[in-house]
């Protein structure tokens, strides 16, 4: 599969970022908010005690007429000279006193005893209260029964206000940034660290070779969890791997010895007929006889193809559509094939088909496994004997077995009897014909349609191979 | 020369037997199975064998052990499959003399075959000198005073075993012991036919007689 690679590390830190970006973009809103809240509600107050100050300076005249006069000159400072506080005090709807920036047209809502609200005014934003029935506060001076009451509006700036929201809300979001920064520098290290037995185990894992099959997991890297999964996995992989390559070394080994036996047999042949000039009937002999040497290198390397095939098969590295046979019938065409080499050894082949067994096979398969175990029976019957094979079933599987009475296999030989190149005696290999791989070719072939194969043997009595296949009855 | 051979590919010794007869003249046997060929080499005076490792019934190395320890000093050259040092070294230390793996070549195992009897007899060089008398065994040429002499295949065999043991009285039962196969029909008036033409035709105008004929003992070369 291409394409980019993919990084944990990336991955983690793109993640400690997103969230640390969250929390930043969070702690600037609730701190700005919280903030304006705050310096809102400051302001307000404010503005109340401006509105009651400016409504304090209206009085009565002293002329006893009961008019109200406004104290202009008492009016307090504003604060910001360039955007300075507006205000209008009404009695009813006469106004007694305007600020001279009071904008035009400025309505209120006059139902509420107390109203704020924001606004702009001349491009600046500003807030206002409104305040209905503010009790005059001259007493002095009022006509008795006097319940008059005052209109008072007053609006002030809001713009350092906002001012300090934005600075507070930039303030919060550069701490945010920074904090993160580190955040990210901090979990680089940490990653680092975290994956470091990660890179120490590769280092390790790249030390395998076909020479050094140990991995020898870093100490660290044993104790961290979640490589634990790993290293036991690889662990297993590799005994696996080392036991399968050892088998082909040794197979390989063993070929190659098997292979110089009849290619030094072929070469002395040859050179011997080069040694002199010799007739033309002599050299035609010796052609003869290089062609027959040829003939059972041929032989060989045809078994252990066969072999390979069948072992490959067995790892169900090939796939065949396999049709339903008779056991019966592979064993009848094994046994009718062998008749020649029985009769030339005086044996008798007998055949008991205790049911009827079917199975998914190919019959040249099933008919190789069954010709091996006879000529191994065969081979190893003394004269007169009986080579039996008798097929049943027993726990839903298909058995065959194949029986003779030759001298036995001595019990520390029974489990190497299906290596490859095995013989019970190393030499007596030529005149038989055999080249020790028969018994390897027919556990190869039974495993690949998914049987076993279990040899008994008893010294002096005889041997029984019995073969199990998965099969049904018909 | 009689040589040994025991090696179970039948196709392999013979091919063997047949290089030996041809390209040095020597008598061959072969057994093909273990324990005919510790029976033959045992009872046999061969002068080399060649030893297959993979035998029947008795192997190559026992075999060798057990010729070695019933003091056959018979050169063996060990014929093997295996290359490994361990097993070479093991084969030379069971009392094996030299070793050939195989697939080998005819002409080298001929050649180290010589080498082996020439050492067996206490020679160094592939040419024997007697006087004035002179036998390349590398090519069986006979010369005395530099003239080439024409030997049937049987005058050369007889003739080379002489010179391989020179000053020494051979009998002609040892003659026919070691220039005789198996198989063979020994005559011992046969002898006396070859060494009456070894030695008209070696006899040069000096009239000084080469082999000498020990009445009832044998003959000597010198």
């Amino acid at each position: 599969m291409k394409g980019p690679t993919k990084s944990i590390k990336g991955h983690l830190i793109l993640t400690v970022v997103l969230s640390q970006l969250v929390l930043a973009a969070g702690l600037v809103f609730t701190g700005v908010f919280y903030l304006q809240r705050r310096l809102q509600a400051a302001l307000d107050a404010d503005l109340q005690a401006r509105a009651m100050s400016v409504a304090a300076l209206v009085r009565y005249a002293e002329d006893g007429s009961h008019n109200l006069v406004f104290e202009k000159s008492l009016v307090p400072p504003p604060l910001d000279l360039s955007h300075p506080d507006f205000y209008e005090i009404r009695k009813d709807t006469t106004v007694l006193a305007r600020s001279p920036n009071w904008p035009a047209d400025l309505t209120f809502d006059n139902t509420k005893p107390r109203a704020y609200r924001s606004l702009m005014s001349s491009g600046l934003p500003y807030r206002a209260l409104h305040l209905n029935e503010v009790p005059i506060l001259d007493r002095e001076e009022a006509p008795p029964s006097s319940s008059d009451t005052l209109i008072v509006v007053y609006a002030e700036p809001t713009l350092a206000l906002r001012k300090q929201v934005l600075a507070a809300g930039v303030y919060i979001a550069l701490a945010s940034l920074i904090l993160l920064g580190a955040t990210v520098l901090l979990a680089l290290w940490g990653i680092r660290r975290g994956l470091l037995p990660l890179q120490l185990l590769a280092a390790e894992a790249a030390q395998i070779s076909s020479q050094n099959w140990e991995l020898r997991a870093p100490p660290n890297a044993m104790r961290v969890e979640e490589l634990k999964p790993l290293t036991d996995a690889m662990g297993t992989m590799l005994d696996r791997l080392r036991q399968s390559f050892l088998q082909q070394r040794e197979f390989l080994g063993n070929a190659a010895h098997e292979l110089k036996t009849p290619v030094a047999i072929l070469k002395s042949t040859l050179q011997s007929l080069l040694q002199k000039p010799r007739t033309a009937a002599e050299y035609e002999a010796g052609l003869g006889q290089a062609l027959e040497d040829m003939e059972r290198l041929e032989k060989l390397l045809h078994w252990m193809l066969r072999l390979a095939r069948a072992e490959q098969w067995a790892q169900g590295a090939l796939q065949r559509d396999l049709e339903e046979i008779e056991i019966s019938n592979t064993c009848e065409e094994a046994i009718a094939g062998l008749r020649g080499l029985a009769r030339s050894r005086n044996i008798n082949l007998e055949l008991k088909a205790e049911s009827s067994l079917v199975c998914k096979a190919d019959p040249e398969d099933l008919e190789l496994v069954w010709v091996n175990l006879l000529e191994n029976a065969i081979r190893y019957s003394p004269a007169g004997g009986t080579v039996k094979v008798s097929i049943s079933r027993h726990n839903g599987r298909g058995t065959v077995v194949v029986e003779d009475h030759g001298p036995g296999i001595p019990d520390k030989d029974l489990p190497h009897i299906f290596e490859r190149f095995r013989r019970a005696d190393p030499s007596r290999t030529r005149e038989s014909g055999g080249f020790g791989l028969g018994l390897a070719i027919a556990k190869a072939l039974v495993e690949a349609y998914g049987g076993t194969i279990t040899p008994e043997s008893t010294l002096g009595q005889g041997t029984r191979m019995m073969v199990m296949l998965p099969s049904e009855r018909k | 020369m009689r040589v040994l051979i025991v090696e179970d590919e039948l196709r392999m010794a013979e091919n063997i037997a047949r290089s030996l007869r041809e390209g040095a003249s020597y008598a061959v046997d072969i057994a093909t199975d273990g324990e005919e060929g510790l029976y033959m080499a045992q009872s046999e005076p061969y002068d080399a064998v060649l030893l297959d490792l993979m035998l029947p019934r008795l192997d190559g190395l026992k075999l060798l052990k057990q010729l070695r320890h019933s003091k056959q000093h018979t050169p063996v050259l060990v014929l093997t499959a295996r290359e490994e040092k361990e097993s070479v070294v093991a084969l030379l230390n069971a009392g094996a003399d030299d070793y050939l793996t195989k697939p080998f070549d005819l002409g080298e195992l001929l050649a180290r075959t010589k080498a082996l009897i020439r050492r067996g007899k206490g020679q160094a060089s592939p040419v024997l000198t007697i006087g004035n008398l002179e036998i390349n065994t590398s090519n069986r040429a006979v010369r005395r005073a530099g003239k080439n002499i024409p030997l049937t295949a049987m005058e050369y065999r007889v003739l080379e075993y002489l010179a391989h043991r020179p000053g020494a009285i051979v009998s002609k039962a040892e003659l026919l012991e070691h220039l005789y196969d198996y198989n063979w029909e020994k005559f011992s008036n046969v002898i006396e036919v070859y060494i009456s033409g070894l030695r008209r035709k070696l006899n040069d105008d000096s009239e000084r007689q080469l082999i000498h004929t020990l009445r009832g003992q044998g003959y000597m070369l010198q």
